[in-house]
């Protein structure tokens, strides 16, 4: 019998606003455990909360992003259950009206093109952050009230490749609305997976299973694929599947249950009473998506089939979204889509990689479109742009001055090729009979040598083609 | 010691006439008395009242002026304990929104009043300080939630008290202690730093001994607040100085089914006279006929909502960030025990109330019904007040109850009534107008939304043609 795989995924990406989502403690990462915390996401009572209008804002963005309908009624309701890392005795999410519903992502799956449907998304907050010792547990309240945004797919997904595939498309579009750094490594991405095998022929779901604690997309397709071993194996043994909650286990490389789910948790989720529905201004959510920078998406569209680049140029680019930025940027002023993209990709992307410095740090985008124009129009050779793109990315200078100041610039004038030219075959009479013999090797030794005299400003091509005519003068 | 308004202490310190300092030593020293007597006191915090009267430049109406906070109000670096033992010890690192505000007017500070553990309560009888006595009669009960501060300002110690109203805190007590209890619609006092009992039921209001103080204290503790979203950005108006004794347009309405409900002729005699009076001064007063069966679901869907509301409000208090812990082995044996130790048994009974109504098998039939319910009694209510200025009744149908049988007592039509000022979040004020068997009887009156004035103004009219204006009971023969 053959089986279908069902996989629904839960995401939870945290917002890097300046502050908390209901209180004023900033949103700072890697700071002394409970320093980053107001009176609010302790819960001291009588405290009350305050929405974070640039989280609902941030929420929006992405929204918008995945193509949702959008609620314009905020409201926010109670998720009630006692634990030590929810300070409140209830979280406070938005269960009955989600700012966002009905979204899909278009996803890239091996080249193509695939769409995903997304159910909804909701604004909620995080959790303390516990670690249990050996005898005791300790909590950190800076994590309490980070803002977070869940973002819930329909079970459409079908295998681990595309489960990772929806999670990269995700991420990038999280970088690209510029709403978290989304580092699942780090936690400020989390996902969950639900996943159910039914057989091919069957119209019914299976029994689903959730796997936690993934925090890498290796993790993640390897939690899958196990799991689809895992559950198939069960079924074909004719053995019930539980319903359960696993997690990935490093070590094992294997999925673990956590515990049965026989009876869902009932949340007693009610209305919270505390904050009244706000209005939305549909001025504003427009305003918001109007300020939308261009989606993954939509860059990668424009690069294959406006810009002519290759596919795996095009996903380099916008794997790097400050690079896609300032490669947009360049190529408003300089159009050589090619060319830029390939400097880009290329030593500037390698000089970055090595140095771990942002883009904006190092390079103006005048400067680096300058530079593509003196290498459009042969100014530069390509090595020498090398060179000069080096200077311009550890000095800090604009083409031109360090063009001037090591004397990059290519010499092209034939008089002063000349003059180089007949220095050398004069000295070298011997040469020329060699030539003269057939040895037009001796050519590209020439041009060596006029380019060794010139520190590499000599124009080869043009050189090769003088010492040609010369020769051939000379021969005689 | 000679007992003021805030009016009248205002104009003795800005003439001279009393010199602050005497004034506060004969303070403390009479609050040591009532304490005795009355339990009203979940703290003095006198030292704090020394320091606040030294800032304090008399100028403004409220400067120099001492006063009482329920004990849910929190204060900075003052114990704040909503009358819990799961808060015995708590100390918040925030003042209230109101306690800003009147620190910011040079208001003084002396104490913190007794209440029924964290306002779910109309007896006080259930404080951790234990009950509040009625300084019209020890063995009585002074009503609650906020019985210490009702207590506190009819027995003449100070002008003023801010109590908390979810249900009925402020007017139940202030009608049994013959004091004038407003609690203002919601939305207009902030609640950050209130602990609450429910959110969408709890006011911030005041305790005071005449209508005149109680304009001042009421603008002086209102307005909008960014940490308090609930909390509105209309303008409040300069109640004090738009106070009329005119009332000769107003129209106003009182229910007959509750009128008939009334049993005590005495009780029935003088809600007639108030009738006679506000119609000799001008005002139309209609019987009308409000729905049986909301007013008979008033008291099971206030139940439902609050306790609902409370059991979600109060999950913070789970013994790990502050307040009471019992050290257990792991985290959910603290909060269990810590819970079943902190909160008293009836409590603990409405906590699981709540929890019940909540459920998702049980949401829908009760918790989402009950919200049906109360926003068709806000439409009945919006229907008359198209027609009607004012709806009023009695406070309660009977005097403050003897302490051993505060308990026994179930609710009448008369006391469920009081609630919906809550459900509705209207203006609700109740104002001292007559005695029964030496104990003192109140009217309440409810407003439209945002409408305090004309609440305050028609208890201004009639106060005036009453004589308990001011009144106080010292308890001079009270032996200690």
């Amino acid at each position: 019998m053959k089986f279908e795989t069902v996989i629904g995924i839960e995401v939870h990406c945290e917002l890097k606003t300046k502050s908390k989502m209901f209180s004023s403690a900033p949103v700072s990462f890697g700071k002394k455990p409970n320093t980053q915390v107001h009176a609010i996401d302790l819960a001291m009572p009588g405290t009350l909360p305050s929405v974070n209008q640039k989280a609902v804002e941030m929420a929006i963005r992405v929204c918008h992003a995945l193509h949702m309908d959008i609620q314009d009624l905020l409201s926010f309701d109670r998720k009630n259950y006692f634990y030590a890392d929810l300070p409140k005795g209830y979280q406070i999410t938005q269960h009955y009206h989600p700012i966002g519903s009905h979204g899909y992502i278009e996803i890239d799956v091996n080249q193509e093109n695939m769409r995903i449907d997304i159910e909804r998304l909701h604004l909620e907050e995080d959790t303390a952050k516990l670690t249990h010792l050996s005898d005791e547990s300790l909590i950190d309240y800076n994590r309490a009230g980070i803002p977070l945004i869940e973002i819930v797919s329909k079970p459409q997904i079908k295998n681990s490749l595309q489960a990772c595939a929806y999670l990269e498309a995700l991420r990038y579009l999280f970088i690209y609305t510029d709403v978290s750094d989304a580092v699942m490594a780090q936690g400020s991405m989390r996902c969950d997976i639900n996943i159910s095998l039914k057989p091919e022929t069957s119209q019914q779901y299976g029994v689903k299973v959730e796997i936690k604690n993934l925090n890498s997309l290796s993790n993640v397709q390897k939690a899958i694929d196990y799991e689809i071993q895992r559950q198939t194996a069960l079924l074909l043994d004719g053995k019930p599947i539980l319903q359960q909650t696993r997690r990935f286990d490093e070590k094992t490389q294997t999925t673990v249950a956590m515990r049965n789910k026989e009876t869902t948790a009932d949340y007693r989720y009610y209305p919270e009473p505390n904050i009244l529905p706000i209005k939305l201004d549909s001025k504003w959510i427009q305003q918001i998506k109007d300020k939308l920078p261009l989606l993954p998406k939509q860059r990668k569209d424009i690069y294959i089939n406006q810009y002519q680049l290759s596919y795996n140029d095009a996903r380099i680019l916008i794997d790097h979204k400050e690079l896609s930025d300032f490669y947009n940027q360049t190529v408003q002023i300089c159009p050589h889509y090619q060319l830029v993209c390939h400097w880009l990709i290329g030593d500037v992307l390698s000089y970055l990689n090595k140095s771990h410095q942002s883009i904006h740090a190092i390079l103006h985008v005048e400067d680096f479109a300058k530079l593509m124009h003196f290498v459009a129009d042969k100014t530069l050779s390509t090595k020498q742009a090398k060179q000069v793109l080096e200077l311009m990315m550890t000095k800090h200078k604009d083409p031109v001055s360090v063009i001037e100041e090591y004397h990059f610039q290519q010499i092209n004038d034939d008089h002063i090729l000349m003059k180089v030219i007949d220095e050398i075959l004069d000295y070298q009479p011997d040469l020329i009979k060699e030539y003269s013999q057939g040895k037009t090797k001796i050519v590209g030794f020439l041009v060596g040598q006029v380019m060794q005299k010139t520190n590499g400003q000599a124009n080869p091509q043009k050189t090769n083609q003088l010492l040609m005519k010369e020769l051939e003068k000379r021969k005689q | 010691m000679k007992v003021y308004s805030i009016e009248s202490l205002h104009d003795a310190f800005q003439s001279g006439k009393v010199e602050p300092k005497d004034y506060y030593q004969q303070i403390y020293k009479e609050a040591q008395f009532q304490q005795k007597r009355l339990n009203a006191f979940a703290y003095t915090t006198f030292g704090k009242a020394e320091k606040d009267l030294k800032n304090a430049d008399f100028q403004n109406i409220l400067s120099g002026i001492p006063y009482v906070l329920k004990d849910n109000l929190c204060t900075q670096n003052i114990y704040t304990t909503a009358s819990s033992r799961m808060l015995e010890d708590y100390i918040p690192t925030y003042n209230a929104h109101v306690v800003d505000l009147l620190e910011r007017q040079g208001c003084c500070l002396i104490g913190k009043s007794s209440m029924d553990e964290l306002g779910m309560g109309f007896t006080n009888m259930t404080a951790l300080t234990g009950p509040v006595y009625n300084p019209w009669d020890v063995s009585r009960i002074a009503g609650g939630s906020s019985g210490g501060s009702a207590a506190l300002v009819a027995s003449g110690l100070i002008p003023f008290a801010l109590g908390s109203d979810t249900g009925d805190s402020i007017r139940r007590p202030a009608g049994y202690c013959g004091v004038v209890g407003m609690k203002p619609t919601w939305g207009r006092v902030s609640r950050y730093g209130l602990i609450p009992y429910a959110s969408s039921l709890d006011t911030i209001g005041a305790l005071t001994r005449n209508v005149r103080d109680m304009a001042i204290v009421m603008k002086n503790i209102s307005g909008h607040d960014h940490r308090d979203m609930t909390s509105s950005f209309q303008s409040v108006p300069r109640y004090f100085h738009h106070l009329s004794l005119d009332i000769s347009h107003l129209k106003i309405a009182f229910f007959k089914n509750i009128y008939d409900s009334l049993t005590d002729l005495q009780m029935k005699k003088i809600f007639d006279d108030m009738v006679v009076l506000l119609k000799q001064q001008g005002a139309k007063v209609d019987e009308i006929d409000f729905p049986e069966r909301y007013l008979k679901s008033l008291v099971p869907v206030y139940n439902i909502i609050a306790n609902g509301e409370s059991t979600s409000n109060h999950a913070c208090l789970d013994g790990i960030k502050y307040g009471m812990r019992e050290d257990e082995k792991s985290i959910e044996d603290i909060v269990i025990q810590s819970r079943s130790r902190g909160f008293t048994k009836s409590t603990q009974q409405r906590f699981i109330l709540g929890m019940l109504v909540l459920k998702e098998e049980n949401q829908e039939k009760m918790f989402r019904k009950s919200q049906k319910v109360r926003r068709l009694i806000v439409e009945e209510l919006n229907h008359i007040f198209q027609h009607y200025d004012l709806i009023i009744s009695l406070n309660s149908d009977s005097i403050a109850p003897h302490i051993q049988d505060a308990m026994k007592k179930s609710s009448s039509l008369v006391d469920a009534q009081l609630l919906l000022a809550n459900l509705a979040g209207l203006p609700s004020l109740t104002l001292p107008c007559g005695f029964v068997d030496d104990m003192p009887v109140a009217i309440n009156l409810t407003g439209r939304l945002f409408e305090e004035q004309t609440v305050l103004n028609c208890a201004y009219a009639l106060e005036n043609v009453l004589p308990f204006k001011n009144q106080y009971v010292r308890g001079d023969h009270f032996e200690i």
